[in-house]
């Protein structure tokens, strides 16, 4: 039970495409992130499946039922809202039980639903509280609270995070971790943070503009990222990019050259790319080191973060900024100059229109 | 860059002659020269000097023409005769008031000496308890609708509100042409058989014009505040109910009402204040009349101090201080309430 399937989903306001096309399988039990910048559509999209926006073109099914006509409270999902949306003239248990006496339930049920939400959340001295008496951490439980007490064929969650502080959103993305563990139930999840993305999801759903980017794995992502955006916005800081035209691509190297003239070789066997190809190659701060043996990328250094256990670079190199992470503490100075090494790293190259070629 | 920047930015930028400087040019200057002496001021009275010297021109007004005719008024209670200057005026303690209390049954107005008082007392309390009734179920339904995504929004908001705008007397003489006897409803009512009829020398329908043309000249003010109190409700607790199937009439018993709770109570006691002093568009509209259908408190007031013969000042004042007893208590409430609503903001 769960699982919710959108084909060819459209959303539109007036002239204003909002959501182009969307097709995605969510399978019963499955954690999925929906993760993009601002504006990419991800909060519509979810609040399309919710039922609280009506979908103008294409076809939206939960467990194999098309509902597109059914309003938000037949679809059986359960929604947590970014502000929480708690109801302020009542107590946690009003909040908790608000939803459940819309259907008639029986009094008994209704508290030992609340009794056992109240439980697994660790509410339970709060129950009389209002929720302006409450820390935003509790706040947030509440929240979660609410949804769980409807035993939902889906929960739905919108950046249910982003108003905790950074200590608290650690702990509470554990929770909601933990939380999908236990109740092995459907969970969507909406969010602007990629490492909130990596370390939830079951599988993640980048989104651009409006449109499904990639969908896969966080490490697929990760590892494999489909175009520029993907990799790009997956993995932080972001992944380097080295702009540039090929200038010849033999065996298993491509050697383009960058806008102020020098050359740079990447060790990445290429099918089918033509001299004067605008391509751009991608290398994770990560996996570029420095060079002991002389041998790689010369750079300059620009700034250095010391962070005790590892050493951000910014340096300049091909008149372009490139990031190096390495392990431990380096004392380096701005101006020093360096090699950067990218010996065996994994390198992604991507087209001028942005997608994968490697 | 060509050109090296300077290592500082110059201190002001060119003085540039724009509409709003050239405006103000002359309260530049008029501060120019009272500069100096307020200066001085300071410096001989200090900072609550300075404070008292630029509330001594509001408290000034205001002792004239508040503080002072209440004080006058209040002795005037206690005067009696026919004579217009304090002067020439009796002492009488308080007598004017053992007048108006005067009755020989205190349930049946009409056996109390001062029955006119009483009869208006009557109509007021008749009128203060339907017109806001009406006035805030009127009020609360227009804004619930105006709240809705409705097209010409602003445009129905501004036709609910215009009439506030309008003078009482000229809300008053509308609604005196459209149902005198020669008016509008009448001339709309012709064709369709019916005879004219003069509405307003009927009791009841007196009375109802009474009610529903004071309706009609304030909902738009008490409809804009709760209209601000339902904005203020956030939209996702709306969506929250929907997720949970919540039906249109338990959300708005469950969630509107309460949260539009301290709005409404500041509506209630300010149609209530205003209510009590009704006088100027049923003045202008009914005259008070039929007989005295439509006589309220601050008309009596009006008609026994300065309209009958002999004038009664000393009666009119007592009365009124009679209906200011009442309306400090209103107020009084007024302020407690909106105590409360802040001290709930600040948690």
């Amino acid at each position: 039970m769960g699982s919710i399937t959108l084909t060819n989903v459209q959303k539109s306001y007036g002239a204003v495409h909002v959501l182009h096309d969307i097709n995605l399988d969510i399978r019963a039990g499955e954690f999925v992130v929906f993760v993009g910048p601002s504006g990419c559509g991800k909060s519509t999209l979810l609040r399309v499946i919710a039922g609280l926006e009506k979908i103008t073109g294409g076809e939206l099914a939960i467990d194999g039922k098309r509902v597109n006509e059914v309003s938000a409270a037949d679809r059986g999902l359960a929604m947590v809202f970014q502000s929480y949306a708690l109801y302020p003239h009542m107590s946690v248990r009003q909040n908790l039980a608000f939803g459940l006496e819309n259907s008639g339930m029986p009094k008994a049920e209704i508290a030992e639903r609340i009794g056992e939400a109240a439980r697994m959340l660790e509410i339970e001295q709060y129950m009389e509280r209002r929720p302006g008496q409450l820390s935003g951490g509790q706040r947030q439980r509440v929240a979660i609270g609410r949804a769980i007490v409807r035993r939902p064929t889906a929960f739905l969650l919108d950046e249910p995070l982003s108003n905790l502080d950074a200590e608290l959103r650690v702990s509470t993305r554990a929770e909601i971790a933990a939380l999908h563990d236990r109740l092995k139930s459907t969970m969507i999840y909406v969010t602007h943070d990629q490492v909130e993305a990596m370390t939830l999801a079951n599988r993640i759903v980048v989104m651009r503009a409006g449109k499904i980017e990639q969908v896969g794995a966080p490490l697929d992502l990760y590892n494999n990222p489909a175009n520029r955006f993907v990799a790009g916005f997956i993995g932080a800081p972001h992944m380097n990019f080295i702009e540039g035209d090929v200038v010849e691509s033999t065996g298993g190297t491509v050697v383009i050259k960058a806008a102020n003239g020098e050359q740079f070789t990447a060790p990445v066997p290429l099918n089918g790319v033509t001299t004067g190809e605008r391509l751009s190659v991608g290398i994770r701060p990560q996996h570029m080191g420095l060079s002991e043996t002389g041998r790689g990328l010369p750079a300059k250094v620009r700034l250095v973060e010391a962070l005790g256990s590892e050493t951000v670079i910014h340096a300049e190199a091909l008149g372009q900024k490139l990031l190096a992470i390495v392990p431990g503490q380096r004392h380096l100075s701005a101006g020093e100059a360096i090699t950067l090494a990218y010996d065996g790293a994994p390198i992604h190259v991507f087209g001028a229109n942005g997608q994968r070629v490697n | 860059m060509s050109q090296s920047q300077p290592a500082t930015r110059p201190l002001a930028p060119a003085p540039k002659m724009s509409a709003a400087s050239l405006a103000l040019m002359p309260v530049h200057f008029i501060m120019g020269l009272a500069d100096k002496p307020l200066r001085a001021l300071q410096k001989a009275a200090g900072i609550g000097g300075m404070a008292t010297f630029f509330l001594a021109p509001n408290m000034l007004i205001f002792s004239i023409f508040v503080l002072l005719p209440i004080i006058i008024n209040i002795v005037y209670s206690l005067t009696g005769g026919t004579a217009i200057f304090l002067n020439e005026r009796t002492f009488v303690g308080t007598d004017q008031y053992a007048h108006i209390f005067n009755c020989s049954n205190y349930l049946d107005p009409r056996s109390c000496q001062e029955d006119a008082f009483w009869t208006a007392v009557g109509n007021t309390f008749w009128f203060v308890v339907i017109q806001v009734t009406l006035l805030i179920v009127c009020s609360l339904i227009t804004a619930l609708i105006l709240n809705r995504d409705l097209m010409a929004r602003s445009f129905w908001r501004a036709v609910f509100f215009f009439p506030v705008l309008l003078s009482p007397v000229v809300v008053g003489l509308i609604w005196r042409w459209i149902l005198q006897r020669q008016g509008l409803l009448n001339y709309i009512l012709y064709p369709f058989g019916h005879d004219p009829v003069t509405w307003l020398s009927d009791r009841t329908v007196a009375f109802a014009a009474a009610v529903g043309v004071s309706i009609w000249a304030h909902m738009g003010f008490y409809t804009l505040i709760l209209l601000a109190g339902l904005q203020a409700i956030p939209k996702d607790l709306y969506e929250a109910a929907e997720m949970d199937g919540t039906r249109a009439m338990r959300v708005f018993r469950r969630i509107t009402l309460p949260l539009l709770m301290p709005n409404l109570l500041v509506v209630v006691v300010l149609a209530l204040i205003k209510a009590v002093q009704v006088f100027d568009e049923v003045y202008v509209l009914t005259g008070g009349g039929p007989g005295t259908a439509t006589q309220f408190l601050t008309q009596y007031i009006y008609e026994t101090g300065f309209v009958s013969q002999p004038r009664n000042a000393g009666l009119a004042a007592a009365a009124s201080i009679l209906m200011g007893l009442v309306l400090v208590v209103l107020t009084l409430i007024q302020l407690g309430i909106s105590k409360r609503n802040e001290n709930k903001g600040k948690r």
